[in-house]
């Protein structure tokens, strides 16, 4: 491993203490998200909640919107900036507004919807695309919550991602994981095969490559181009949290001791090993998240710390202080400025990183 | 944080499975469960096939998911669905003291109490409380002759509601009590009509907990001759000697890796040579866990007992393989 070590309570300040608003928000922090503009932040919670808040704002006036009558499972921000969109396990897919008024786009009744996705359309795809997962089906709508299709998988959706351009939309589930064309007239998806349970997923950022998550401690690959596949394994426990860095060299994962990362460059992974940063101290990182504009990855651990790395140097900055539960949401505005972080215990932190 | 009164942080959820054929009185059971004054709230894990509607605040409509893990052990499946609705639910802890599944009538009960076993996540959080099979009085008999599955049912159960006695002589019920014997002596019968059964006999019964294990088995060594068969049967031994930790660990091992698919379930105490402490040991199939669960009382026979539950029990093998597990 390499990286700075970390040796609370003597070590160096955390970052928070200077630069952060912290919450007790009492509930499970399922995820973290902020709009289109990223002036507004949300925190999803485990009691139905979505907390709202501008982290420019000083005062730091904090909203609650009721989102579900139930757990929020997932939180993506919606096409267009000021609001949010969510799926619960009351069996709906809503949309929450900055001024915290929900509206439901659809409804399921009793099953889960365990995953939302929205591309805001430009780049390779006209209008902006909105989708959840329930069970089996992957549905995808339009700007106004229209239906516009209904995907279906030989098993559960496990992970639910768009491409870069948002000309696909890519489903994680047993034995492997199935790509689409969001606008092909004809569904003819493209398998990608590998079996077990595929329980996350991520695509790279300039559509090499798409990589799972597995039951069994490991991630599967398949280089898009030629369909070789990539198995990257060593893990001590399951990854939750994967994230490719902003010019997709790098995947960021987490379920080891330390952030793991992959290349993808020069080949890809195929033989080598990652690179371990923020390790060594034997708790397991549980959620990462890149940096939008820089090669740096924020990383949340079980005991509650939060860092940020830099990956050339291995440099790490610490940012939360262990003791806060452990961390379950993890994420960046557009512009790499501000990281709001969450716990399982609902510690919330915004952390502000803008030059002074 | 939220409601003092849910369970802490760290605390492992109990969870109870239900299983039995349709038509066996599962949801009666389940909604007799549900709505008697205990004071305690259920999150409820159903199939879309269930029979009668379920009345309860949480309840989690899933499609069965069973998967084989990736490692090597051809017996080793999993309940995918399990796992991620485990995870949801630990999202709103808070609202429920513990979970119970409702199995779909054909299912093995196999992959769900191996979920148990082999999700860390899963593990973390939660604790398998017991597997309690209904079974109906009248047509058991024709299920045990038509399906592997209905033996599974019994072989796994913990607690057995043999239900609608209501609908049989009491001669037939003395039989079936008696074929529900000859798979598992160990599991706890309780005859009732319209699944009337005293909550606190399904519920909280740590049937998984090492430090239990053993404990209701009144009938420990009336053991009666099992024919070798493809039939579900049940067999336990006891030694005298102190037991070799190396020379057991060998052994169960082979043998779990080798008969694990027969062998549904297996459950030891063991004394150990030069150790003061009980050692408790349990499997399905061929996934295993074993722990110290503290001391031997004063004056108790230290002696070693281990029950097994499967098929194709060879019970002179499996003597001799556990007396030569006694140290020298």
């Amino acid at each position: 491993m390499s990286g700075a070590s970390l040796s609370p309570p003597k070590g160096p300040a955390f970052l928070v203490e200077t630069r952060g608003v912290t919450r007790d928000l009492g509930a499970f922090v399922v995820a973290a998200a902020f709009d289109r503009s990223g002036d507004l932040a949300a925190f999803a919670l485990g009691d139905g909640t979505l907390r709202l808040v501008e982290p420019a704002a000083s005062s730091g006036a904090w909203r609650s919107a009721e989102a579900h009558d139930g757990a929020v499972l997932s939180l993506c921000p919606d096409h267009a900036p000021g609001r949010f969109l969510t799926g619960g396990d009351d069996g709906q897919f809503r949309r929450v507004r900055a001024d915290g008024v929900a509206a439901t786009l659809d409804k399921f009744g009793m099953k889960w919807v365990e995953h939302v996705a929205c591309h805001a359309g430009g780049g390779g795809a006209d209008k902006p695309v909105l989708a959840c997962s329930v069970g089996k089906h992957v549905h995808l709508y339009d700007a106004e919550g229209g239906k516009l299709k209904t995907l279906e998988h030989p098993s559960t959706v496990t992970g639910l991602v768009f491409d870069a351009k948002g000309k696909r939309v890519a489903a994680s589930h047993y034995n492997g994981a199935t790509l689409w064309f969001v606008a092909a007239k004809t569904d003819s998806p493209r398998r990608l095969e590998w079996k077990g349970s595929h329980t996350g997923i991520a695509i790279h950022p300039a559509g090499d490559a798409v990589v799972t998550a597995m039951q069994e401690n490991a991630l599967h690959g398949w280089r898009l181009a030629d369909g070789q596949h990539m198995r990257m394994s060593g893990y001590p426990s399951k990854t939750e949290s994967m994230a490719f860095t902003r010019g997709g060299k790098w995947l960021a994962t987490s379920g080891a001791d330390a952030m793991v990362l992959w290349p993808f460059f020069g080949g890809g992974p195929m033989g080598k090993a990652p690179t371990e940063l923020a390790g060594g101290d034997g708790v397991v990182c549980t959620r990462v998240a890149a940096h939008p504009q820089q090669e740096m990855v924020a990383g949340g651990f079980q005991d509650g710390l939060v860092v940020l790395a830099e990956i050339g140097s291995s440099r790490i900055l610490p940012v939360v202080p262990p003791g806060n539960g452990p961390v379950t949401a993890l994420a960046w505005d557009r512009t790499g400025t501000v990281l709001a972080v969450g716990t399982e215990t609902g510690y919330a932190a915004l952390i502000d990183f803008a030059k002074r | 944080m939220a409601d003092p009164t849910a369970p802490a942080a760290g605390e492992q959820i109990p969870v109870t499975v239900l299983t039995g054929y349709l038509g066996a009185g599962k949801t009666t059971l389940l909604n007799r469960i549900l709505t008697e004054q205990h004071g305690r709230k259920y999150a409820v894990v159903i199939n879309e096939f269930g029979e009668l509607g379920v009345d309860n605040d949480l309840v989690v409509d899933s499609d069965e998911e069973v998967f084989e893990m990736n490692n090597g052990c051809i017996c080793c499946t999993v309940r995918g669905d399990l796992i991620r609705i485990v995870g949801g639910l630990m999202k709103r802890r808070d609202k429920f003291d513990g979970i119970i599944i409702e199995t779909t009538g054909l299912a093995n009960p196999a992959p769900v109490a191996q979920t148990f076993f082999v999700d860390d996540g899963v593990k973390a959080k939660t604790r398998l409380d017991a597997i309690v099979t209904v079974v109906d009085a009248k047509h058991l008999p024709a299920r045990l002759d038509d399906s592997h599955e209905a033996q599974d049912q019994i072989a796994f159960a913990d607690v057995i509601v043999l239900n609608k006695t209501d609908l049989v002589t009491p001669e037939e019920l003395e039989e079936v009590e008696r074929r529900i014997r000859a798979i598992n002596r160990f599991a706890t019968i309780h005859r009732t009509q319209r699944a009337a059964v005293p909550i606190d006999q399904v519920l909280d019964r740590g049937a998984f907990d090492l430090s239990r294990i053993l404990a209701m088995q009144p009938d420990f060594l009336t053991d009666d001759e099992h024919e070798h068969n493809d039939d579900v049967g049940s067999m336990s031994f006891e030694v005298e000697r102190p037991i070799d930790p190396e020379k057991f660990n060998a052994w169960i091992g082979g043998l779990l890796a080798d008969k694990g698919q027969d062998l549904l379930r297996t459950k030891g105490i063991l004394a150990y040579a030069n150790d003061n402490r009980r050692f408790a040991f349990q499997a399905v199939h061929m996934i295993a866990d074993g722990d110290f669960i503290g001391p031997w009382k004063d004056g108790d026979p230290r002696r070693s007992k281990i029950v097994f539950i499967g098929r194709n029990l060879n019970r002179p093998q499996l003597r001799r393989g556990f007396e030569a597990c006694q140290a020298d």
